[in-house]
């Protein structure tokens, strides 16, 4: 397995493996909580939190799972982490952990973390287990942003809630609202899928 | 009165696919024919109930009480897991043609954030018993509703001439907003 | 050690590991949690019942809660009423105050709602909606003047503003505050709070 340099294993997140425009994984959270950057932004670093420290543990204890009871280890696992982050949230930032409201918990559900533990952390060393997790956190982050930035400025025309667009500009509701979500992730998906076909035709 | 208000603004205007983004994924994986996607749909609406009645119990009688609220994530993941397994057994027990019909989907429906997602928001919503089956009922047969119609459309779809990148799921998710955009027409019809 | 046995071990301790980890999350958060609702309620109570130091929770039923706002000296200010009903999308829950003789509604704010962005939403701004609900005289149900006035003099004492092209969230606004009111006045008759105002004398 280990035949990919550590940069190729961290920067496969990124594009070639990318959670959300590649695989698409974590279709829920990326729809939903995009309707904001800074909503957008949260629900990544709080799936990376997950995702990070459930790899840690997981490959650190691989050995002494036995294969018939994994996944429900994985689960438990990662519902732990999961609790942790949604407390804190409620804790310390009560505004978002209101705006995100039941999306936190759904981070459990999340295939993008199972995913990663049954394809990555349960076969790997716990260094490359921890470069994965953080590359895909950093993927799925990416991805979260481009789709809020877009469905932000122009569904309320802000940037972080910064007025990016002039008087003149009428926010586009649609945008903001569930069918924009919809749309505009396929349409990012063809686009993904048209970068990749070009680049694989000129190679 | 506001029983059946919660019924049809479950089905129609909070539509678990339309309006929460959830089960994307066997809303986009099983949505080919429709006659699959009509059994995982009763499949999903299946379990929901169950799920809706159980995760009440479990969250009134042992969480609460016991003021073991920390637990709840942990404790609804793991219950709908089990008793999903569980599920499965009975009905290959009671009745083999059911299974027939919905075997293959259950497994599948585990990993579905509707079912964790119901649990969660009956809890949240603070519902009543029957509130919350009501409430399960009428998400599963939102569910139902959207994938049979993503279905028929996509059944249609392999005869138009799609742009070679938007085939699969980049043309999938543009007509779910397309029907997003038309459920939206519901909103506001119950006051 | 055997399969199954091992198979047990660590599912339990798995189990238990995180039950005792969640155990100290839950107690070190618990109190802050309850905290910031608290403080959301205070803070709201002190918006709809101004110059109000100390509150205390006077009726609670589903979907509405009555809150009297006491000065300093403990006397009754006015009541908030916190209170939620359908709207456009979910429901809309809101807080308003009134004052002690239950005559006048002072100030109205919406605490969560899921109404359009742009649109059902706007009944959370001040400007466009809330500003209507100052001062208003509840003696009779409220009226909803559509379509809307364009400045606050332009409205009658009991009658508050639409939101263009969200005629729905400003009725349910309205309905849930009528109701609301209505029920706090039988309430009131009734005697139900008779205790704690002798009290604040």
């Amino acid at each position: 397995m280990p035949t990919k340099s550590i940069g190729e294993e961290f920067l496969k997140g990124f594009w070639k493996e990318n959670p959300i425009f590649r695989q698409l994984l974590g279709m829920c959270p990326t729809l939903a909580v995009t309707n904001a950057m800074i909503n957008g932004l949260a629900m990544g670093l709080a799936t990376a939190f997950v995702l990070i420290f459930s790899s840690l543990v997981v490959s650190s204890i691989k050995k002494l799972i036995p294969s018939q009871v994994r996944i429900a280890t994985y689960i438990v696992i990662i519902a732990t982490f999961v609790t942790i982050a949604d407390r804190f949230l409620a804790a310390f930032f009560p505004p978002i952990s209101k705006n995100l409201g039941p999306y936190v918990p759904l981070i459990v559900v999340n295939c993008i973390i199972l995913g990663r533990q049954e394809a990555f952390s349960s076969k790997n060393t716990v260094g490359r287990s921890l470069i994965d997790a953080f590359g895909m956190s950093l993927g799925f982050i990416l991805g979260l942003l481009i789709l809020s930035a877009i469905r932000e400025i122009l569904g309320f025309g802000t940037f972080f809630g910064f007025q990016v667009m002039g008087q003149w500009f009428k926010p586009w509701i649609i945008m903001i609202l569930p069918p924009g979500a919809f749309i505009t992730l396929g349409i990012l998906l063809a686009l993904a899928l048209q970068i990749e076909r070009k680049t694989k035709a000129r190679r | 009165m506001e029983i059946i208000a919660l019924f049809f603004s479950a089905i129609l205007i909070n539509n678990f696919v339309l309006h929460y983004f959830l089960g994307i994924c066997p809303f986009l994986g099983v949505s080919k024919k429709i006659d699959s996607a009509l059994s995982m749909g009763l499949a999903v609406t299946f379990v929901m109930s169950i799920t809706a009645a159980v995760s009440w119990a479990i969250n009134h009688w042992i969480l609460i009480p016991y003021q073991l609220d920390y637990l709840q994530i942990v404790s609804f993941i793991l219950v709908i897991a089990s008793l999903v397994q569980l599920v499965e057994m009975f009905i290959r027990k009671i009745s083999p043609p059911l299974y027939q019909a919905l075997g293959i989907y259950l497994p599948l429906i585990t990993t579905n954030c509707a079912i964790f997602f119901l649990a969660l928001m009956a809890a949240l919503k603070n519902y009543n018993f029957i509130e919350t089956v009501i409430f399960g009922i009428g998400s599963g047969l939102g569910f139902t509703l959207a994938i049979i119609l993503m279905a028929g459309i996509r059944e249609q779809l392999d005869l138009a001439d799609v742009p070679e990148a938007l085939k699969g799921a980049g043309i999938s998710l543009i007509v779910a907003g397309i029907m997003a955009l038309a459920f939206l027409g519901f909103s506001g019809m119950i006051k | 050690m055997n399969l199954s046995a091992r198979m047990i071990a660590v599912l339990t301790s798995v189990g238990l590991l995180s039950g005792g980890f969640l155990s100290t999350v839950g107690l070190l958060t618990k109190e802050r949690i309850a905290l910031n609702k608290q403080k959301e309620i205070e803070e709201a109570i002190l918006a709809v019942v101004p110059g109000t130091e100390s509150s205390q929770k006077l009726y609670e039923e589903k979907d509405l809660s009555i809150y009297g706002g006491k000065d300093e000296d403990g006397n009754l200010l006015g009541f908030a009423i916190h209170a939620s009903g359908v709207g456009f999308q979910d429901k809309i829950t809101l807080m308003f105050g009134t004052n002690a003789s239950l005559t006048r509604i002072t100030n109205l704010t919406i605490l969560d709602q899921k109404e359009t962005p742009g649109l059902g939403a706007k009944i959370t701004d001040r400007e466009s909606f809330l500003k209507y609900w100052e001062n208003k005289d509840c003696s009779q149900p409220l009226s909803l003047r559509k379509p809307p006035a364009i400045s606050p003099e332009d409205l009658s004492s009991s009658e508050v503003n639409t939101i263009t092209g969200a005629t729905i969230s400003s009725e349910s606004v309205l309905n849930t505050v009528n109701l609301s009111l209505e029920r706090l006045k039988r309430l009131k008759t009734e005697g139900k709070f008779a205790i704690e105002e002798r009290n604040a004398n």
